[in-house]
Protein backbone atom coordinates (compact mmCIF):
# COMPACT_ATOMS: atom_id res chain seq x y z
CA UNK A 1 0.00 0.00 0.00
CA UNK A 2 1.41 3.35 -0.70
CA UNK A 3 2.23 5.33 2.09
CA UNK A 4 1.58 8.70 1.15
CA UNK A 5 -1.96 8.12 0.11
CA UNK A 6 -3.10 4.79 0.96
CA UNK A 7 -3.91 4.06 -2.70
CA UNK A 8 -2.26 0.66 -3.10
CA UNK A 9 -0.27 2.35 -6.30
CA UNK A 10 3.49 1.03 -5.49
CA UNK A 11 1.92 -2.18 -4.92
CA UNK A 12 0.80 -3.01 -8.79
CA UNK A 13 3.45 -5.39 -10.42
CA UNK A 14 3.87 -6.28 -13.97
CA UNK A 15 5.71 -9.88 -14.89
CA UNK A 16 6.30 -12.24 -17.74
CA UNK A 17 5.65 -15.42 -17.38
CA UNK A 18 9.28 -17.06 -16.14
CA UNK A 19 10.18 -14.39 -14.96
CA UNK A 20 11.53 -14.57 -11.04
CA UNK A 21 11.71 -10.88 -10.48
CA UNK A 22 8.61 -8.28 -10.63
CA UNK A 23 8.69 -4.31 -10.95
CA UNK A 24 6.19 -1.73 -10.16
CA UNK A 25 4.93 0.66 -12.58
CA UNK A 26 6.69 3.59 -13.04
CA UNK A 27 3.67 5.86 -14.62
CA UNK A 28 1.28 5.79 -12.15
CA UNK A 29 -1.24 8.12 -13.19
CA UNK A 30 -1.72 10.34 -10.22
CA UNK A 31 1.19 12.31 -8.51
CA UNK A 32 1.84 12.89 -4.96
CA UNK A 33 3.34 16.08 -5.61
CA UNK A 34 1.03 17.89 -3.68
CA UNK A 35 1.78 15.88 -0.35
CA UNK A 36 5.05 17.73 0.23
CA UNK A 37 3.17 21.53 0.31
CA UNK A 38 5.84 23.15 2.00
CA UNK A 39 6.18 26.26 -0.02
CA UNK A 40 5.55 29.82 1.00
CA UNK A 41 3.95 32.36 -1.05
CA UNK A 42 4.90 35.66 -0.13
CA UNK A 43 1.71 37.24 -2.10
CA UNK A 44 -0.78 37.83 -0.07
CA UNK A 45 -3.95 35.48 -1.12
CA UNK A 46 -6.08 35.67 1.89
CA UNK A 47 -9.30 35.85 0.57
CA UNK A 48 -11.83 33.23 0.29
CA UNK A 49 -12.31 32.73 -3.87
CA UNK A 50 -13.25 29.84 -6.03
CA UNK A 51 -11.76 28.55 -8.99
CA UNK A 52 -14.02 27.08 -11.92
CA UNK A 53 -12.35 23.57 -12.84
CA UNK A 54 -15.04 22.09 -15.11
CA UNK A 55 -13.08 19.24 -15.79
CA UNK A 56 -14.06 15.05 -15.80
CA UNK A 57 -12.74 14.04 -12.68
CA UNK A 58 -11.76 10.71 -15.10
CA UNK A 59 -10.16 12.78 -17.44
CA UNK A 60 -6.91 11.73 -17.14
CA UNK A 61 -7.36 7.91 -17.90
CA UNK A 62 -9.65 9.27 -20.42
CA UNK A 63 -7.01 11.15 -22.17
CA UNK A 64 -4.91 8.19 -21.48
CA UNK A 65 -7.28 5.14 -23.10
CA UNK A 66 -7.58 7.74 -26.01
CA UNK A 67 -3.25 7.21 -26.58
CA UNK A 68 -3.81 3.31 -26.16
CA UNK A 69 -6.59 3.75 -28.87
CA UNK A 70 -4.35 5.17 -31.50
CA UNK A 71 -1.30 3.03 -30.67
CA UNK A 72 -3.86 0.39 -31.12
CA UNK A 73 -4.79 1.48 -34.15
CA UNK A 74 -1.72 2.84 -35.86
CA UNK A 75 -0.36 -1.22 -35.27
CA UNK A 76 -3.86 -2.45 -36.41
CA UNK A 77 -4.51 -4.33 -32.96
CA UNK A 78 -7.54 -5.49 -32.67
CA UNK A 79 -8.05 -5.11 -28.39
CA UNK A 80 -10.82 -6.67 -26.24
CA UNK A 81 -11.78 -5.83 -22.53
CA UNK A 82 -13.07 -9.09 -20.85
CA UNK A 83 -15.11 -8.08 -17.79
CA UNK A 84 -16.85 -10.19 -15.36
CA UNK A 85 -17.13 -11.48 -11.67
CA UNK A 86 -14.62 -13.53 -10.63
CA UNK A 87 -15.13 -17.48 -11.88
CA UNK A 88 -16.86 -16.90 -14.95
CA UNK A 89 -14.85 -18.68 -16.94
CA UNK A 90 -13.05 -15.91 -18.41
CA UNK A 91 -9.58 -17.45 -18.10
CA UNK A 92 -10.74 -20.66 -20.03
CA UNK A 93 -12.75 -19.02 -22.63
CA UNK A 94 -9.34 -16.96 -23.22
CA UNK A 95 -7.30 -20.60 -22.92
CA UNK A 96 -9.20 -22.10 -25.48
CA UNK A 97 -9.68 -19.17 -27.93
CA UNK A 98 -6.31 -18.67 -28.09
CA UNK A 99 -5.35 -22.62 -28.61
CA UNK A 100 -7.99 -22.79 -31.65
CA UNK A 101 -6.90 -19.19 -32.71
CA UNK A 102 -3.32 -18.13 -32.13
CA UNK A 103 -1.95 -19.72 -36.00
CA UNK A 104 -4.53 -17.33 -37.59
CA UNK A 105 -4.75 -14.41 -35.16
CA UNK A 106 -1.25 -13.17 -33.57
CA UNK A 107 -2.49 -12.40 -30.11
CA UNK A 108 -1.45 -11.85 -26.65
CA UNK A 109 -2.58 -11.50 -23.38
CA UNK A 110 -2.80 -8.93 -20.31
CA UNK A 111 -4.21 -10.67 -17.57
CA UNK A 112 -5.16 -8.47 -14.50
CA UNK A 113 -5.71 -10.20 -11.04
CA UNK A 114 -4.70 -8.60 -7.19
CA UNK A 115 -2.57 -11.72 -6.87
CA UNK A 116 -0.62 -14.35 -8.41
CA UNK A 117 0.65 -14.99 -11.47
CA UNK A 118 -1.76 -18.37 -11.96
CA UNK A 119 -4.04 -17.24 -14.89
CA UNK A 120 -0.41 -16.29 -16.75
CA UNK A 121 0.99 -19.15 -16.22
CA UNK A 122 -2.46 -21.09 -17.76
CA UNK A 123 -2.15 -18.20 -20.73
CA UNK A 124 1.44 -19.42 -21.44
CA UNK A 125 1.06 -23.09 -21.48
CA UNK A 126 -1.41 -22.11 -25.17
CA UNK A 127 2.37 -20.15 -26.42
CA UNK A 128 0.67 -16.78 -26.25
CA UNK A 129 3.01 -13.91 -24.93
CA UNK A 130 1.00 -13.00 -21.66
CA UNK A 131 1.91 -10.41 -18.91
CA UNK A 132 0.43 -10.82 -15.80
CA UNK A 133 -0.48 -6.91 -14.14
CA UNK A 134 -0.95 -7.63 -10.15
CA UNK A 135 -3.18 -4.81 -8.66
CA UNK A 136 -2.41 -5.58 -4.94
CA UNK A 137 -5.11 -3.46 -3.50
CA UNK A 138 -6.58 -2.24 -7.14
CA UNK A 139 -9.98 -3.42 -7.88
CA UNK A 140 -9.46 -2.41 -11.64
CA UNK A 141 -7.09 -2.13 -14.40
CA UNK A 142 -6.60 1.42 -15.87
CA UNK A 143 -5.34 2.76 -18.81
CA UNK A 144 -1.46 3.97 -17.63
CA UNK A 145 -1.23 -0.09 -16.58
CA UNK A 146 -2.32 -1.10 -20.00
CA UNK A 147 0.46 1.38 -21.49
CA UNK A 148 2.82 -0.09 -19.09
CA UNK A 149 2.07 -3.37 -20.32
CA UNK A 150 1.69 -3.46 -23.97
CA UNK A 151 5.47 -1.50 -23.96
CA UNK A 152 6.56 -4.98 -22.10
CA UNK A 153 4.87 -7.54 -24.37
CA UNK A 154 5.83 -5.56 -28.14
CA UNK A 155 2.73 -6.04 -29.47
CA UNK A 156 2.73 -7.25 -32.80
CA UNK A 157 1.20 -5.16 -36.14
CA UNK A 158 -2.00 -7.05 -37.11
CA UNK A 159 -2.74 -8.79 -33.98
CA UNK A 160 -5.64 -9.21 -31.38
CA UNK A 161 -4.68 -8.08 -27.36
CA UNK A 162 -6.91 -9.74 -25.06
CA UNK A 163 -7.05 -8.25 -21.95
CA UNK A 164 -8.38 -10.14 -18.70
CA UNK A 165 -9.73 -7.61 -15.87
CA UNK A 166 -9.85 -8.28 -12.29
CA UNK A 167 -12.91 -10.42 -11.61
CA UNK A 168 -15.00 -7.67 -10.33
CA UNK A 169 -18.58 -6.44 -12.27
CA UNK A 170 -18.58 -3.03 -10.30
CA UNK A 171 -15.39 -0.95 -10.76
CA UNK A 172 -13.28 -1.92 -14.11
CA UNK A 173 -17.27 0.14 -15.63
CA UNK A 174 -16.14 2.98 -15.19
CA UNK A 175 -12.49 2.98 -16.69
CA UNK A 176 -11.53 3.04 -20.34
CA UNK A 177 -8.74 1.48 -21.24
CA UNK A 178 -8.79 2.14 -24.91
CA UNK A 179 -10.27 -1.42 -26.12
CA UNK A 180 -12.24 -1.56 -29.44
CA UNK A 181 -14.70 -3.73 -27.74
CA UNK A 182 -15.41 -4.25 -24.12
CA UNK A 183 -17.06 -7.67 -23.36
CA UNK A 184 -18.83 -9.02 -20.36
CA UNK A 185 -18.71 -12.53 -19.52
CA UNK A 186 -21.77 -13.64 -17.27
CA UNK A 187 -21.95 -17.74 -16.60
CA UNK A 188 -25.01 -19.85 -16.42
CA UNK A 189 -24.03 -20.52 -12.50
CA UNK A 190 -24.95 -16.88 -11.77
CA UNK A 191 -28.12 -15.60 -11.70
CA UNK A 192 -29.79 -14.63 -14.76
CA UNK A 193 -30.81 -10.99 -12.90
CA UNK A 194 -27.13 -10.19 -12.84
CA UNK A 195 -27.59 -7.49 -15.95
CA UNK A 196 -29.93 -5.78 -13.55
CA UNK A 197 -28.33 -6.15 -10.46
CA UNK A 198 -24.88 -4.62 -11.91
CA UNK A 199 -26.26 -2.62 -14.71
CA UNK A 200 -23.32 -0.04 -15.34
CA UNK A 201 -21.12 -2.41 -16.42
CA UNK A 202 -23.57 -4.16 -18.67
CA UNK A 203 -24.52 -0.97 -19.95
CA UNK A 204 -20.66 0.43 -20.73
CA UNK A 205 -20.19 -3.49 -22.12
CA UNK A 206 -20.36 -4.01 -26.12
CA UNK A 207 -20.60 -8.02 -26.01
CA UNK A 208 -22.25 -10.21 -23.59
CA UNK A 209 -20.52 -13.57 -23.72
CA UNK A 210 -23.19 -16.29 -22.09
CA UNK A 211 -20.51 -19.19 -20.57
CA UNK A 212 -21.41 -22.43 -19.31
CA UNK A 213 -24.06 -23.53 -21.08
CA UNK A 214 -23.46 -26.76 -21.01
CA UNK A 215 -24.10 -26.27 -17.17
CA UNK A 216 -27.83 -25.56 -18.29
CA UNK A 217 -29.50 -28.66 -17.50
CA UNK A 218 -28.43 -28.36 -13.68
CA UNK A 219 -28.94 -24.86 -13.01
CA UNK A 220 -31.85 -22.82 -12.99
CA UNK A 221 -31.05 -20.31 -15.91
CA UNK A 222 -33.33 -18.82 -18.06
CA UNK A 223 -31.02 -17.62 -21.27
CA UNK A 224 -33.68 -16.27 -22.63
CA UNK A 225 -34.68 -13.75 -19.85
CA UNK A 226 -31.14 -13.03 -18.62
CA UNK A 227 -30.67 -11.24 -21.97
CA UNK A 228 -34.04 -9.62 -22.26
CA UNK A 229 -32.49 -8.12 -18.85
CA UNK A 230 -29.11 -6.90 -20.32
CA UNK A 231 -30.57 -5.50 -23.37
CA UNK A 232 -33.43 -3.39 -20.90
CA UNK A 233 -30.23 -1.73 -19.50
CA UNK A 234 -28.18 -1.71 -22.76
CA UNK A 235 -30.03 -2.54 -26.41
CA UNK A 236 -26.68 -2.43 -28.44
CA UNK A 237 -25.77 -5.56 -26.36
CA UNK A 238 -24.88 -8.87 -29.27
CA UNK A 239 -24.87 -12.23 -27.28
CA UNK A 240 -22.70 -14.92 -27.97
CA UNK A 241 -23.93 -18.77 -26.11
CA UNK A 242 -20.97 -20.43 -24.97
CA UNK A 243 -19.84 -23.01 -23.37
CA UNK A 244 -15.36 -22.88 -23.01
CA UNK A 245 -15.23 -26.03 -21.74
CA UNK A 246 -17.08 -28.18 -24.05
CA UNK A 247 -16.77 -26.13 -27.48
CA UNK A 248 -20.49 -25.70 -27.58
CA UNK A 249 -21.39 -22.27 -29.60
CA UNK A 250 -17.66 -21.41 -29.49
CA UNK A 251 -17.16 -21.32 -33.56
CA UNK A 252 -19.71 -17.85 -33.56
CA UNK A 253 -17.44 -16.23 -31.20
CA UNK A 254 -13.86 -17.55 -33.11
CA UNK A 255 -15.97 -16.28 -36.73
CA UNK A 256 -17.02 -12.62 -34.78
CA UNK A 257 -13.05 -12.55 -33.72
CA UNK A 258 -11.86 -13.36 -36.58
CA UNK A 259 -13.84 -10.96 -38.60
CA UNK A 260 -13.30 -8.35 -36.05
CA UNK A 261 -9.40 -8.57 -36.47
CA UNK A 262 -9.54 -8.28 -39.74
CA UNK A 263 -10.82 -4.46 -40.10
CA UNK B 1 -14.24 0.12 -4.59
CA UNK B 2 -13.48 2.23 -7.30
CA UNK B 3 -14.65 5.32 -5.28
CA UNK B 4 -10.86 5.25 -3.69
CA UNK B 5 -9.18 6.25 -7.53
CA UNK B 6 -12.02 8.70 -8.09
CA UNK B 7 -11.40 10.31 -4.60
CA UNK B 8 -7.80 11.08 -5.78
CA UNK B 9 -8.11 11.90 -8.97
CA UNK B 10 -10.20 15.04 -7.33
CA UNK B 11 -7.46 15.83 -5.04
CA UNK B 12 -5.26 15.32 -7.65
CA UNK B 13 -6.87 17.84 -10.22
CA UNK B 14 -8.28 20.54 -6.78
CA UNK B 15 -4.36 20.52 -5.94
CA UNK B 16 -2.95 20.96 -8.87
CA UNK B 17 -4.99 23.96 -9.57
CA UNK B 18 -5.04 25.48 -6.00
CA UNK B 19 -0.99 25.30 -6.33
CA UNK B 20 -1.05 27.43 -9.87
CA UNK B 21 -3.43 29.73 -8.14
CA UNK B 22 -1.12 30.30 -5.35
CA UNK B 23 -3.99 29.26 -2.66
CA UNK B 24 -2.31 27.96 0.90
CA UNK B 25 -5.91 25.24 1.36
CA UNK B 26 -8.59 24.18 -0.34
CA UNK B 27 -11.92 24.86 2.12
CA UNK B 28 -14.82 22.89 -0.44
CA UNK B 29 -14.81 21.10 -3.68
CA UNK B 30 -17.72 21.26 -5.73
CA UNK B 31 -18.41 17.70 -7.82
CA UNK B 32 -21.15 17.15 -10.18
CA UNK B 33 -21.91 13.18 -10.35
CA UNK B 34 -24.54 11.87 -12.08
CA UNK B 35 -26.81 9.74 -11.53
CA UNK B 36 -25.75 7.05 -13.49
CA UNK B 37 -22.40 7.68 -13.04
CA UNK B 38 -21.53 4.15 -10.95
CA UNK B 39 -20.23 6.00 -7.98
CA UNK B 40 -21.26 5.78 -4.70
CA UNK B 41 -21.85 9.25 -3.37
CA UNK B 42 -21.59 7.87 0.67
CA UNK B 43 -18.46 5.42 0.02
CA UNK B 44 -16.84 8.21 -2.25
CA UNK B 45 -17.67 10.93 0.84
CA UNK B 46 -15.70 8.17 2.89
CA UNK B 47 -12.45 7.72 0.54
CA UNK B 48 -12.17 11.35 0.18
CA UNK B 49 -11.65 12.10 3.67
CA UNK B 50 -8.90 9.60 3.92
CA UNK B 51 -7.17 10.88 0.99
CA UNK B 52 -7.33 14.18 1.92
CA UNK B 53 -5.27 13.84 4.38
CA UNK B 54 -1.59 16.08 3.83
CA UNK B 55 -2.74 17.71 1.13
CA UNK B 56 -3.57 20.99 0.39
CA UNK B 57 -7.26 19.78 0.90
CA UNK B 58 -7.28 18.40 4.23
CA UNK B 59 -10.22 19.51 6.40
CA UNK B 60 -12.11 20.98 3.42
CA UNK B 61 -15.71 20.06 2.57
CA UNK B 62 -17.36 17.89 -0.62
CA UNK B 63 -19.94 19.85 -2.34
CA UNK B 64 -21.58 17.29 -4.89
CA UNK B 65 -24.70 18.10 -6.88
CA UNK B 66 -26.33 15.23 -8.81
CA UNK B 67 -27.04 15.13 -11.67
CA UNK B 68 -30.43 13.09 -12.93
CA UNK B 69 -30.18 11.12 -15.70
CA UNK B 70 -32.42 12.24 -18.92
CA UNK B 71 -33.26 9.57 -21.76
CA UNK B 72 -34.70 9.99 -25.57
CA UNK B 73 -36.68 7.33 -26.81
CA UNK B 74 -35.60 6.30 -30.42
CA UNK B 75 -38.64 4.62 -31.43
CA UNK B 76 -40.88 8.07 -30.92
CA UNK B 77 -38.05 10.52 -29.54
CA UNK B 78 -39.61 11.29 -26.49
CA UNK B 79 -37.46 12.67 -24.04
CA UNK B 80 -37.92 12.00 -20.14
CA UNK B 81 -36.28 11.49 -16.93
CA UNK B 82 -35.14 8.14 -15.98
CA UNK B 83 -33.84 7.05 -12.49
CA UNK B 84 -32.42 3.42 -13.94
CA UNK B 85 -30.35 2.23 -16.42
CA UNK B 86 -33.64 -0.25 -16.94
CA UNK B 87 -35.63 2.37 -17.82
CA UNK B 88 -38.59 2.49 -20.33
CA UNK B 89 -40.02 5.13 -22.56
CA UNK B 90 -43.34 6.20 -20.81
CA UNK B 91 -45.00 7.23 -23.67
CA UNK B 92 -44.39 3.63 -26.01
CA UNK B 93 -42.68 1.21 -23.16
CA UNK B 94 -39.90 0.38 -25.53
CA UNK B 95 -36.34 0.08 -23.93
CA UNK B 96 -35.05 1.39 -26.94
CA UNK B 97 -33.72 4.85 -25.34
CA UNK B 98 -30.17 6.70 -25.52
CA UNK B 99 -29.00 8.07 -22.28
CA UNK B 100 -28.74 12.01 -23.12
CA UNK B 101 -27.10 12.80 -19.41
CA UNK B 102 -26.89 11.32 -16.00
CA UNK B 103 -23.05 9.60 -16.54
CA UNK B 104 -20.90 12.83 -15.49
CA UNK B 105 -18.07 12.75 -12.82
CA UNK B 106 -16.93 16.65 -13.15
CA UNK B 107 -14.99 18.46 -10.82
CA UNK B 108 -17.13 21.86 -11.31
CA UNK B 109 -15.11 24.27 -8.83
CA UNK B 110 -12.31 24.52 -6.13
CA UNK B 111 -13.06 26.84 -2.95
CA UNK B 112 -9.49 28.37 -1.60
CA UNK B 113 -8.06 30.66 0.19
Amino acid sequence: MCDTCGCGADSTTFRKHGEDHHHHGDGHSHSHDHHDHGHSHDHNHTHDRTIAIEQDILGENNLLAQRNRGYFEAKNVFAINLVSSPGSGKTTLLEKTLATLKEEIPSAVIEGDQQTMNDADRIAKTGVPVLQINTGNGCHLDAEMIHTAYGELKLQDNSALFIENVGNLVCPALFDLGEDKRVVVISVTEGEDKPLKYPTMFDAADICIINKIDLLPYVQFDVEKCKEYALQVNHNLEFFEVSATTGEGMQTWYDWLKEMSKK
Amino acid sequence: MHEMSIAMNIISIACKEAEKDGASSISNIELDVGKLSGVMIDSLKFCYESVCKGTLAENSTLSIKEVPARANCKKCDHTFEIDSFMALCPNCESYEIDILQGRELKLRAVSVN
